[in-house]
């Protein structure tokens, strides 16, 4: 299956990918309504973005009471607007965070993989979002590690 | 984003807020008065957008109409306006632009100075194009955006702080890191009216020209902090913006005369300008790099991969232009630095005799962090240099010793002028003041313009363009810039830099596309592409019709109004002259002998015929503003009969 593989370390924190995200899931621009986000590391000077992994137990789609989280055509675990009715469990149930509760129209709302031509990895002028045929991983957890473990080395990476 | 441009939104999701404004604004002004404490949105109508479009347009506007010849660059009635324009926030290239329009302290007229970060997207998320701040606080504070709430906030914790702890501080306190909050502040100097303080943001992007520092120093404010708004921006046509964004990578990834911008930024003009006798050295008293230096180890890959570096780019950009780096050897190792861009290798470097790489850039970000104009300060701490090595300037009256090449003593001079302490108290006024009141040789070696405005960080002795360019502005620095893409406009490609002739017929045939770019909320590195791009972004945004033959005339009409201004100040023509060092003949390098001044007043009257201006008087000629557009300003210029 095609998965969005984040390299961490090209991410030079422009938050292109952000703009074309929100493009994409509202129609207008608003990196508040993201479902990829930047998150900054080491104070402001390193940055990654991180969108849901589509991991295989979907703990989402578990939580979920009314079964409102589906598969979709591109593999992508996608929230039904008409059946979500806005609880939010979703949002606890994801060890990741990366399913969220939009206040203006009181439901979940999730990466879909932009039904196969993700927004997100054609934006990114660095090529730190790929869409590839990959088995989903957690790209981030690593590179989180240490970046917040340590400040930043002279010499290394 | 080519895959994705030619389709629709997955998921058209129901919207609440339904906006009745023209796509890529924000559709407010918000304006804070200091001294009453009073914050209010001011909204603006589609047709004011499109003769303003925003950045310098909007505010030469606002400054011609809200601040009259008496309120100099120190009153509270002074207004500090920071805009940004329509394409700020939206998925072009480096679109995070401020451009800061105020009266300014350096020559006390208009300015206009540009840095980017992510300043612009934050404010236009936020719900706002421009803030325009006027007043005197009683009390030092800061201005803290976020949506709706906008506050004026005791600042006093912060007093002394340099920029990047300011900005360390806020996010601290607001526990928001990196780009989750745009902060814009000054440093020390600033915040003790050197009148070459600058407004420094989000680690390493500066507004740097004329004082706005100072401006903002005098108003006692010390930061503006604007949290990354959730507001949408809608565009009349988004998925043309994406093209034409993708149209202007392209050309930035593929036109010989961008390329390298695109990979290495400012980096390679170290090299490229010292080959055309460009880079100044040692305060304009050779252009020959000493005996040992090879110019080899200057090349752009040198000075980047010689540290641990990371790309830190602004809001939506693609270029591999500003990065952050650690230095990795010597007294500073360790430290987290700004990689300098050509302006911090020259005014840090070049100039004041230095040429030890990591020196250059722990001073660069030094100056950075205490507000200071890296260009001002070039010409200042080169000149006392020199000054000591001639001796018109002495031991006694500096305190200490200083050499070329001193970064401990350019620091404690950094140190000296940003707290106005001792000599310092006098360098702090600028180098035209200082060399004036010391008279002389030393008023002979001093680098500046009769205006009082910095040249950029370049011997201007060996580009013509930019030194007529800098006399004749009325921004406070470069007014028409780099020439990019002349053809289009109907110039040549190439003309002979040292006839004079030629030199000034391309100044004033560019006039007008800078004004332009810094209007748009962009930067303008990233719009170093045919303009017909640019416009066809700005179209795609706002919904109209934009050509390259209206923003060229919008570029000209905002010149005028600047040109205006300054006039209504006091500024005219009989200062658009070169001090005695800027305006000399090289006396070795690539434009050794070539005397620029032998040829002035013929490049002045062809500037002037060039852009429509009166010679004598310098105003824009009544054909002129007629031609633009600009009846109301003919009137205040000429009076009724005209």
């Amino acid at each position: 299956m095609k998965a969005l593989r984040i390299v961490p370390e090209k991410c030079t924190g422009c938050l292109r990918c952000e703009l074309a995200c929100s493009y994409m899931q509202t129609g207008a621009f608003q990196p508040a309504k993201s479902v990829i986000r930047v998150s900054p590391y080491e104070g402001h000077t390193s940055y990654a973005p991180y969108t849901c992994t589509q991991c295989d137990e979907g703990w989402c789609m578990a939580a979920c009471p009314v079964g409102a989280i589906t598969i979709t055509a591109a593999g992508a675990k996608d929230v039904v607007d008409d059946r979500c009715v806005g609880c939010k469990l979703c949002t606890i149930a994801c060890p990741y965070g990366t399913i969220f509760y939009d206040p203006d129209t009181h439901k979940a709302f999730k990466c879909n993989l932009c039904d196969g031509a993700p927004a997100c990895a054609e934006a990114c002028p660095t090529a730190a979002i790929l869409y590839e045929d990959v088995a989903a991983a957690d790209w981030l957890a690593d590179f989180a590690v240490e970046r917040s473990a340590r400040l930043l080395a002279v010499g290394g990476r | 984003m080519t895959g994705t441009a030619l389709r629709a939104p997955t998921q058209a999701r129901p919207r609440t807020e339904t906006r009745a404004v023209l796509g890529g604004y924000a559709g407010k002004l918000l304006r804070v008065n200091l001294t009453t404490g009073k914050i209010r949105a001011e909204p603006w109508t589609p047709e004011e957008m499109r003769l303003w479009v925003g950045g310098v347009g909007l505010g030469a506007k606002i400054l011609y109409d809200e601040v009259g010849p008496r309120v100099h660059w120190d009153h509270p009635e002074n207004r500090l306006i920071m805009a940004t324009g329509p394409l700020a926030g939206l998925p072009v290239w480096g679109t995070g632009g401020l451009t800061v329009v105020t009266r300014g302290a350096l020559t006390d007229g208009a300015t206009s100075t540009q840095a980017n970060g992510f300043f612009g997207a934050c404010l236009k998320f936020s719900g706002y194009d421009a803030i325009i701040i006027q007043g005197q606080a009683r009390r030092w504070v800061y201005l803290y955006i976020n949506d709706d709430v906008v506050e004026l906030r005791d600042a006093r914790h912060l007093l002394g702080k340099d920029t990047w702890e300011c900005q360390d501080v806020l996010s601290a306190e607001h526990g928001l890191t990196g780009h989750q909050m745009s902060v814009y502040s000054i440093g020390p100097a600033g915040e003790n009216l050197v009148r070459f303080a600058a407004i420094q943001g989000d680690y390493g992007h500066v507004a740097s020209k004329n004082g706005c520092g100072a401006v903002m120093g005098k108003k006692r404010l010390k930061a503006v902090s604007i949290v990354r708004g959730t507001r949408a921006l809608d565009a009349a046509d988004p998925r043309g913006v994406v093209q034409a964004a993708d149209d202007i990578a392209h050309d930035l990834k593929t036109d010989p005369s961008a390329r390298s911008l695109y990979e290495w930024g400012t980096l390679p003009a170290v090299v490229n300008l010292y080959k055309m006798g460009v880079l100044p050295i040692k305060n304009y008293t050779t252009n020959v790099a000493p005996a040992g230096v090879e110019m080899a180890d200057w090349e752009a890959p040198k000075l980047r991969h010689g540290f641990d570096h990371r790309g830190h780019q602004c809001s939506a950009c693609g270029m591999h232009h500003c990065h952050m780096q650690v230095i990795p050897r010597g007294k500073h190792k360790g430290e987290l630095v700004d990689e300098p861009e050509y302006e911090g290798w020259s005014g840090a470097g070049w100039q004041i005799g230095l040429l030890d790489k990591e020196s250059i850039a722990w001073l660069n970000t030094r100056i950075d962090r205490a507000s200071v104009d890296v260009n001002e300060f070039g010409w200042v701490c080169g000149w006392v240099m020199e000054g000591m090595e001639k001796g018109y300037i002495t031991k006694a009256q500096l305190g200490f010793e200083l050499r070329w090449g001193d970064l401990e003593g350019a620091a404690r001079l950094l140190d000296m002028i940003s707290h106005r302490k001792g000599f310092g108290n006098l360098l702090a006024e600028g180098v035209k003041v200082a060399a004036e009141k010391l008279g002389g040789a030393a008023q002979e070696a001093a680098i500046y313009t009769l205006k009082g405005a910095s040249p950029r960080g370049h011997d201007h002795r060996g580009r013509w363009e930019e030194m007529l360019d800098t006399c004749t502005a009325s921004t406070g620095t470069l007014e028409s810039g780099v020439p990019a893409h002349v053809t289009e406009v109907g110039l040549p490609a190439r003309i002979n830099p040292f006839s004079g002739e030629e030199v000034a017929r391309q100044v004033a045939g560019i006039l007008g596309r800078r004004h332009f770019e810094d209007s748009l909320g962009i930067c303008s590195f990233t719009t170093r592409t045919r303009l017909e791009n640019v416009c066809r972004a700005l179209s795609a945004a706002t919904g109209w019709l934009y050509t390259v033959d209206e923003c060229v005339r919008f570029g000209r009409r905002t010149a005028a109004i600047l040109r205006a201004f300054n006039l209504r100040c006091g500024i005219g023509p009989e200062t658009e002259r070169p001090s005695a060092r800027y305006g000399s003949a090289p006396l070795d390098g690539p434009a050794k002998g070539q005397a620029i001044m032998d040829q002035w007043e013929k490049m002045l009257d062809s500037w002037y015929a060039g852009v429509g201006y009166d010679r004598k008087t310098g105003r824009p000629t009544p054909e002129t503003l007629r031609k633009l557009g600009l009846d109301w300003l003919r009137k205040d210029l000429w009076g009724k009969k005209r």
